[in-house]
């Protein structure tokens, strides 16, 4: 597998969260990520539910949709983005079938340390999320 | 008959020139007053000749009373001498002796007349005698011897009849010179009586003279200057000048002058006034501009047909009315003092707003307020020009509703095609994430399973890269999409591009050569679209290319617009499936490429992008295989290529 700066039991074992309203795509997701290993994975198809989840569940990542009923991926960032100390790394992995530029750049900018368009390769996916968690743990090791 | 020749005269007068004029005003009674004071001198001339003659007169009187004094007083000496012989008593005859002589002298000196010279010769013959009788009466008695009594009675007797004679004589004389000075009073008295008569008769001509050169000078020159002077107010006034009638002196032509320029003048007056009253007509007569005139307090003073059909009152109705009854109510207070105050400051003053009509309605109106000055810049009053909006007003609504329908179903046409995108692929995302799934472990499956599984992920990524270019064409036709335009410099665009689709060329196995242009320049470019266009022509060369080894991608310099150009060696394209290359879904020899995978919509795409950015897509047969041209315009900037960019694209 790809040379990594940690443990990759360490990856497997960080808590995901994956947030996104359509069943399929949640049971894609699950299927991919048991598929690599991990164990702690935390699905919502209820955005509605999303930040009461986050708080509780203290995720390592997540993985979230855009575009959904009641409240939309872009209002979730801002309530995650709010409720994280400022030190904090907690990579958001944005997801989404919106393939517009500006919706790129508006996640970006809210605080999604990457962007995937759907239909995405699965490889890819698995790739991304653990390099992200590879970083947050790093990221945590360094600090006091 | 008697008026014809004084007229011609006068005629002749007035056409003389002033100079002339001058001097016939002033020589003539100067040389009548000069005659005048000539006679006047012979008049005392004579009468100083004859005071002279009465003079010499009483001479004569007095020296002939005194011969005869003389020769009296010296006959009685003579006789007492004679009579007592004693010698005082010849004191008076010796006094006549030495005196007659002097005075008869003056006598003879004195007499003129002729026939008092005949006397006075008379006389001086019996003086004569007289003295003779008398020497020698003296001499008689004086002789001692000689004593005769009788001779010197007698003596002394014919003494005294000389005497008598001399008297005689003397009288003679005195009575003719007393005849000759009366003539002479007469004459003088006649003559004298005649100057003065002249001198009369020359004050009146010269009085008369000068009556008359004063009437020649004023109808020469005052009456005329002052009817020129007459004719130069009403010059100045503007009015119609006297006729004068036609002379050639300096006045006359003077005269003709003035009213050649009072004609020129008034012809000039006459165009200004028949222009004015053309503009007059046109302004009266323009229906769409309301255009009137305002006083300096905002009174209205005239009004056109415009007016009258905008505003809807007659021109009888609304002169002498103030214009702020043009005014809604809301406006009515501030508005119209604040316009003229703006126009008097600026010069004009414009706005756009409600205006009430003569029926109260109200419409939309553009209305401009011109100051008018006079040439010393004092203000006149107001032009006015109002203008109906209503029916643009109408339009610009309506206009602008149609641009806000059309933008609000532009807005709901790219919401509808980003949702469609969203709603193809987020079932298309578990379609081929589990299919990737399951070909990730195809080892699990038996071949026939393995192949459908295949055949599933496959038609899901056709059916994703059909879906992509769809909603890439109906974004960019709807212009969904923003279009960024900027300079792109055309030899680090092309590094980058080849670094881009060399993985493309080199997996169908083909060569990839590039052509940077020696002359660098700028595209005016959407960055991206640009990319996106070219990578597609590379991608079809490097699909399409079944026969030959090789694509190539290059640019070509034009005088505004820059062609980049890809082209390959294989087999090209037929003729006659050219006209449908760019028309979607028209996969050209379909059943020829069946293999090759596609969606029939990438030229049509590529062309809408390339025109998006006002450039073109077309297509050149080559000499083996086909070449498309992607032109965009050329940027004024020039290249602008730093040279840390190409550094960057070529590593």
């Amino acid at each position: 597998m790809t040379k990594r700066l940690v443990d990759s039991d360490e990856i497997l074992s960080c808590r995901i969260l994956a947030i996104d309203d359509e069943e399929a795509n949640i049971a894609l997701l699950r299927n991919v990520l048991e598929r690599e290993g991990y164990s702690q994975i935390e699905c919502l198809t209820d955005p509605r539910e999303a930040l009461a989840t986050y708080m509780e569940f203290e995720p390592d990542i997540v993985l979230l949709d855009l575009m959904m009923p009641e409240v939309d991926g872009f209002q979730l960032l801002e309530s995650f983005g709010r409720h994280d100390a400022a030190d904090e790394f907690r990579p958001i992995l944005v997801l989404t079938a919106d393939t517009t530029v500006q919706a790129r750049r508006r996640a970006l900018a809210l605080g999604a340390k990457d962007f995937v368009s759907k239909p995405f390769d699965v490889i890819e996916v698995g790739l991304r999320i653990s390099n992200l968690l590879e970083t947050r743990i790093l990221y945590s090791r360094l600090k006091p | 008959m008697t008026e014809e020749p004084l007229k011609s005269n006068l005629r002749f007068w007035t056409d003389r020139p002033l100079a002339f004029k001058g001097l016939v005003v002033i020589a003539l009674p100067l040389a009548i007053l000069l005659s005048a004071l000539f006679s006047l001198y012979l008049a005392s001339s004579a009468e100083a000749e004859a005071e002279d003659d009465v003079r010499r007169a009483f001479a004569i009187q007095r020296d002939t009373y005194q011969v005869h004094a003389l020769l009296a007083e010296a006959a009685a000496g003579v006789r007492g001498f004679v009579l007592t012989r004693e010698e005082r008593f010849l004191e008076p005859y010796k006094r006549a002796e030495t005196d007659l002589p002097a005075t008869m002298n003056r006598l003879d000196i004195a007499i003129e007349d002729e026939v008092v010279r005949g006397h006075f010769e008379y006389l001086q013959e019996v003086v004569a005698t007289k003295r003779d009788g008398l020497s020698s009466t003296v001499a008689l008695a004086g002789a001692p011897n000689t004593i005769s009594e009788i001779s010197l009675e007698n003596a002394l007797l014919d003494n005294r009849q000389s005497l008598d004679a001399v008297r005689m004589a003397v009288e003679e004389v005195q009575r003719t010179e007393a005849i000759v000075l009366e003539r002479r009073q007469i004459l003088v008295d006649n003559v004298r009586t005649g100057f003065l008569g002249l001198t009369a008769v020359s004050a009146v001509i010269g009085l008369l003279g000068s009556i008359a050169g004063v009437y020649l000078f004023s109808t020469g020159i005052v009456r005329r200057v002052s009817r020129l002077e007459e004719n130069a107010g009403k010059l100045a006034r503007g009015e119609r000048l006297r006729e004068l009638p036609e002379e050639s002196d300096e006045i006359g032509r003077l005269a003709k002058r003035l009213t050649r320029a009072s004609a020129l003048l008034r012809a000039r007056e006459e165009d200004l006034r028949a222009s004015e009253e053309r503009f007059r007509l046109v302004i009266e007569r323009v229906r769409d501009y309301g255009i009137f005139t305002l006083d300096k307090d905002g009174v209205v003073t005239s009004w056109n047909l415009g007016a009258k059909r905008i505003k809807g009152w007659s021109a009888d109705e609304i002169l002498n009315q103030h214009f702020s009854r043009f005014y809604p109510e809301e406006t009515r207070d501030f508005l119209p003092a604040q316009m003229l105050e703006r126009a008097r400051a600026e010069g004009a003053a414009e706005d756009e707003g409600w205006r009430v009509r003569k029926d109260g309605t109200r419409f939309w109106a553009n209305v401009v307020i011109t100051a008018l000055r006079d040439e010393e810049g004092e203000l006149q009053g107001f032009a006015k020009v109002t203008r109906d909006m209503s029916e643009r007003r109408r339009s610009e609504e309506a206009l602008r509703l149609a641009r806000e329908e059309a933008v609000a179903a532009n807005r709901a046409k790219t919401q509808f095609l980003s949702r469609t995108s969203h709603e193809l692929r987020t079932p298309l995302n578990a379609i081929l994430g589990f299919g990737q799934l399951l070909e990730i472990s195809e080892e699990e499956f038996e071949s026939h399973h393995r192949e459908a599984i295949g055949q599933i992920a496959k038609a899901g990524r056709h059916l994703l890269s059909l879906i992509n270019d769809l909603l890439d064409i109906s974004s960019i036709e709807a212009g969904a999409t923003d279009v960024e335009i900027e300079p792109v410099p055309v030899a680090v665009f092309l590094q980058d591009l080849y670094a881009l689709a060399a993985p493309i060329v080199a997996s169908a196995g083909l060569r990839f050569d590039l052509d940077i242009p020696t002359e660098d320049c700028s595209v005016l470019a959407d960055r991206r679209r640009a990319t996106q266009v070219v990578l597609n022509l590379i991608g079809n060369a490097a699909k399409y290319n079944t026969s030959g080894c090789s694509v190539r991608l290059g640019a070509a310099l034009w005088d505004d617009t820059v062609a980049f150009i890809v082209e390959d060696d294989g087999p090209g394209i037929a003729p006659a499936d050219v006209p449908r290359l760019f028309t979607a879904f028209d996969r050209l020899g379909q059943q020829d490429r069946a293999k090759i995978e596609g969606t029939g919509l990438g030229l049509a795409l590529s062309k809408s992008l390339a025109e998006s950015m006002d450039g073109g897509l077309t297509y050149e047969a080559a000499n083996k295989g086909a070449r498309f041209c992607f032109t965009v315009r050329k940027s004024a900037a020039g290249a602008g290529a730093p040279n840390n960019a190409a550094g960057e694209a070529t590593a």
